[in-house]
């Protein structure tokens, strides 16, 4: 019976697992009210106690109730092992007792108890009191911190309250421009010369913009790493089909029709991870619009084929602009998974625009990883110190520092500064939390020599 | 009072499973606002002097005073400045007090090489039987003898001596009298019962973790999870959380990585950067069931001169999502349901402790709130903010819930004053030491303490 399943769990956790179970760490194991999983602990211990009198069962009670204490009444709670359990009697009046955990080996202080209660508790941390007896309405998360702002086009605005219901918030109309802003600046670049070899409208920006604004508080990463995995197109072509009912909803329908589905494909390429969320949030509105539902049919058909076309594109220039000695025509997304690890604080504007290496509206920069080894003079240490670094470098040649972050502390450098190097290296990429760059890149031993 | 609604409840999760179990509500905010407005400090400057603070105080506290001073010795008596004093006149004088004390540490002994002193070791207690008051005024300074407790009294009150000047100079005081209780606020209380927990020294970050257990309790207690059905439905009607202060315990402040070579302190963190996280998720876990208002304290990462500002939210990202967290002053004034809170982490009490004969931390309570100022001692021996338009410390209005932090012991008092004033006096307990909280109703400003433990190798209750 599902009823008796509990106690084979609880079984299972005391006696094979050799576990401290606690009335916390059950509930949220389990998913029950933290009642019943004190009254689940208690069941297991008198039927286990029932059948074999002399299992190897320790219980600690929790007890609570009033005390005379110093003069006044103190209200006291305490967990007590099930020997001194008489302490209750102690109580002027009992407020409660109940079975606190349950474990094989007899505990000597109550150390393990914290330990299991914090680790549960820790790796719970965001619905923490799902299970408690106690609900509070006041309790509301507050949202997210917005992106960077820049300035929206109107109809963004409008597409907010749709989007932002994914997060579970009413929208704002405050909120919505600065997401957009971002986003906008990001999909500008990328849109237009999407767009331009196709019909050259401008209107698609609005439309990338606000479905990654609604989709924003997912990370980076994801976006990046299904940034061309052919599977994740697959996903994006069914999402974009929900998503382009959905993003129309307000007054700028007939142009944002046409522009939709044309931007639609190009923003599902930019920000995968981001569609699949809404989408998935956002299918059922508006299937209605049949006709915009018609067209994006089409262009999910040369969707990947356009996709493929800026890919390489992407590819070629990149391979035409690429370092020699550092960066091998290695595919984009490695590229672009190394800019997305990056610190989050950096700008996400400033990394969206990195990896895509169509231009940026008015900028014809590329960026590429370069590993550079930086000599300075650190007069505190009294010493010279090498580091190696990672900069993104346009191959306009305007160079970007430290889009890669570098090593926090530089390291000596009395000798052999070769072996150091590569190691210092290791640490920069480690810190840097991109596990994908190191795949790709080996560092030269002309490195070394180059920079004087 | 906490508790007898719950008991005939308190073994019913001795049983099997039952059905659903009851979900309580948790009574809703309702009139809560925020009052330490003079306490928040906007854009600071430090160029001034702290005269300033101390002129501003006594013209703040003068009308008062000589209003006391008339009702208590009559109508008639000649108010008389330092300066206008006539040799054997009785009359009285309104000034601030100034006690001068050999053991009180000096910065510029200190460091005064001609004395070739060693720094004076930290004492408990710095009064001495030479110790001497004196009397100042906006321009003159007297010193004063007679019926006047040299060693209760601490510099910065303001107060009215009454008594003549002698021919050696001294003025001979025959009696004195404070600025007494401020005026009382109107009540408007709940009509059922409402609590508010008020901890303090939850001592995060120290060494040993005997504590720990103990907070988790009290999280668990106020968060519902904790207590059978009767516990846990009057924790719900705990409508708010105190912290007043020292969240971070004092081995946090340790700075020997000053003192330690560089390449051995290249890649420490300091240790409250773990105990500020710790905080984040105790306070996560607090504010996703209740309203909870932080105070910062002594040991915490905030300013050290009084008024402290709020902790930043920057510190605390997981908990500062939750609109029911309120990052706030040291003191802290707020009405909540009707009831008027004002209360500090404990620096005012500790610091009047060491420079005055006063040992229990419930009566210097009493007594500041009888002089009618937080915290005299600011800024002589303890860190203030040079303000010079006015002294926000300066208690204009009585609250009805007056409490003070990190106090060594629980103690609570309800005062009466003659005009119909009432108000608790708690002093809360340092938690990391004694495993004790405060819960105050609000119904009828009563107290109870609320005591937390686990067990250990020698488990005693």
């Amino acid at each position: 019976m599902a009823d008796e399943l509990y106690l084979e769990n609880i079984d299972e956790f005391v006696t094979d697992q050799n576990r401290v179970v606690t009335y916390k760490w059950l509930s949220f194991t389990l998913g029950v009210h933290v009642n019943q999983a004190k009254q689940m602990l208690y069941d297991y211990v008198e039927r286990k106690r029932k059948e074999n009198s002399g299992a190897q069962l320790h219980v600690t009670y929790l007890v609570a109730g009033n005390l005379l204490q110093n003069g006044h009444v103190c209200h006291k709670v305490a967990v007590v092992r099930e020997d001194k359990l008489e302490v209750k009697s102690r109580l002027s009046s009992l407020a409660s007792v109940h079975v606190y955990s349950i474990q094989k080996a007899l505990l000597k202080d109550s150390s393990p108890l914290y330990n299991t209660d914090y680790d549960i508790v820790k790796t719970n941390l965001q619905h923490c009191s799902k299970f408690s007896a106690i609900r509070c309405a006041a309790a509301v998360a507050r949202p997210p911190p917005e992106a960077p702002p820049a300035p929206p086009p109107g109809a963004q605005g409008q597409r907010e309250p749709g989007a932002s219901t994914a997060n579970g918030h009413g929208p704002a109309a405050a909120r919505a421009p600065p997401q957009q802003r971002g986003i906008a600046g990001m999909f500008a670049a990328r849109a237009a010369p999407r767009d331009t070899p196709r019909d050259g409208r401008a209107e698609p920006r609005d439309a990338p913009g606000v479905s990654a604004a609604s989709s924003k508080p997912p990370t980076k990463n994801s976006i990046m790493n299904n940034f061309f995995g052919k599977a994740a197109m697959n996903k994006l072509k069914a999402n974009s089909v929900p998503e382009q009912p959905k993003e129309e909803k307000e007054a700028v329908k007939p142009s944002v029709a046409v522009a939709e589905p044309e931007s639609s494909p190009s923003s599902v390429a930019e920000k995968p991870g981001k569609k699949a969320e809404s989408a998935g949030i956002q299918q059922k509105d508006k299937k209605s619009k049949t006709k915009r539902a018609d067209r994006s049919d089409e262009e999910e058909e040369r969707d990947p084929e356009n996709v493929q076309k800026r890919r390489r594109r992407i590819k070629q220039l990149q391979s035409d602009s690429s370092d020699d000695e550092d960066v091998p025509p290695s595919p984009t997304p490695e590229e672009e998974r190394a800019p997305s690890p990056a610190p989050a604080p950096a700008p996400k504007a400033e990394l969206e625009p990195a990896p895509t290496e169509v231009p940026a509206a008015g900028r014809k920069r590329k960026r590429k990883r370069v590993l550079k080894s930086k000599m300075f003079i650190d007069e505190e240490e009294g010493c010279m110190v090498t580091e190696k670094v990672y900069e993104s470098e346009s191959c306009t040649d305007s160079e970007d520092e430290f889009c890669k972050p570098k090593a926090p502390a530089p390291h000596k450098q009395p000798l052999l500064p070769t072996r150091r190097d590569p190691k210092e290296e290791k640490k920069n990429l480690k810190k840097g939390a991109a596990p994908a760059n190191r795949a790709n890149k080996q560092v030269s031993i002309m490195g070394f020599f180059q920079k004087k | 009072m906490f508790s007898e609604q719950a008991a005939p409840l308190a073994q019913g999760l001795l049983a099997p499973p039952s059905a659903e179990p009851p979900t309580f509500p948790r009574v809703p905010v309702s009139g809560y606002s925020d009052c330490s407005q003079p306490f928040q400090l906007g854009e600071r400057g430090f160029s001034r002097q702290y005269a300033h603070i101390y002129a501003v105080r006594l013209a703040g506290m003068r009308p008062g005073l000589e209003r006391r001073a008339r009702s208590r010795w009559g109508n008639d008596i000649a108010l008389r400045k330092l300066s206008e004093l006539q040799a054997g006149e009785r009359c009285c004088v309104v000034g601030t007090l100034f006690k001068s004390m050999q053991l009180q540490p000096s910065i510029l002994q200190e460091i005064s090489e001609e004395h070739n002193l060693v720094p004076q070791p930290p004492l408990p207690k710095y009064i001495q039987p030479s110790d001497e008051l004196m009397l100042e005024d906006e321009l003159q300074r007297i010193k004063l003898e007679g019926a006047i407790d040299v060693q209760r009294l601490v510099t910065g009150t303001i107060l009215a001596v009454y008594g003549c000047e002698q021919d050696d100079g001294k003025f001979l005081v025959e009696d004195l009298c404070f600025a007494d209780l401020p005026p009382a606020l109107p009540w408007n209380g709940p009509s059922s019962d409402r609590f508010v927990l008020l901890a303090s020294g939850l001592g995060l970050g120290s060494v040993s973790g005997e504590a720990l257990l103990s907070t988790q309790l009290l999280v668990d207690v106020v968060t519902g999870q904790l207590g059978a059905e009767g516990e846990q439905s009057c924790a719900a009607h705990i409508t708010r959380v105190i912290l007043a202060g020292n969240l971070l315990s004092q081995n946090t402040q340790s700075r020997d990585t000053i003192n330690k070579a560089k390449y051995l302190t290249k890649k420490t963190q300091a240790a409250s950067v773990e105990a500020v996280k710790m905080l984040d998720e105790i306070l996560l876990q607090l504010c996703t069931s209740v309203p909870v208002d932080v105070m910062p304290g002594e040991f915490d990462p905030t300013n050290y001169t009084l008024p402290q500002q709020p902790l930043h939210r920057c510190m605390l990202p997981l908990a500062s999502a939750y609109a029911t967290l309120r990052l706030v002053t040291n003191p802290y004034q707020a009405s909540l349901d009707g009831v008027r809170f004002l209360g500090t982490s404990g620096q005012n009490i500790s610091d009047i402790f060491k420079y005055s004969s006063m040992d229990d931390y419930l009566e210097i309570l009493e007594w500041t709130l009888l002089a009618g100022h937080i915290s005299p001692t600011a800024p002589d021996t303890l860190g203030c903010y040079p303000f010079y338009k006015s002294d926000p410390f300066i208690l204009t209005e009585c609250p009805h819930v007056y409490f003070c932090g990190n106090a060594p012991h629980f103690q609570s008092k309800l005062l009466q004053g003659k005009e119909g004033q009432r108000v608790l006096l708690v002093t809360v307990p340092d938690f990391s030491a004694t495993q004790t909280a405060c819960l105050v109703n609000l119904r009828d400003l009563t107290c109870q303490p609320i005591t937390f433990s686990g067990f250990g190798a020698d488990s005693e209750d």
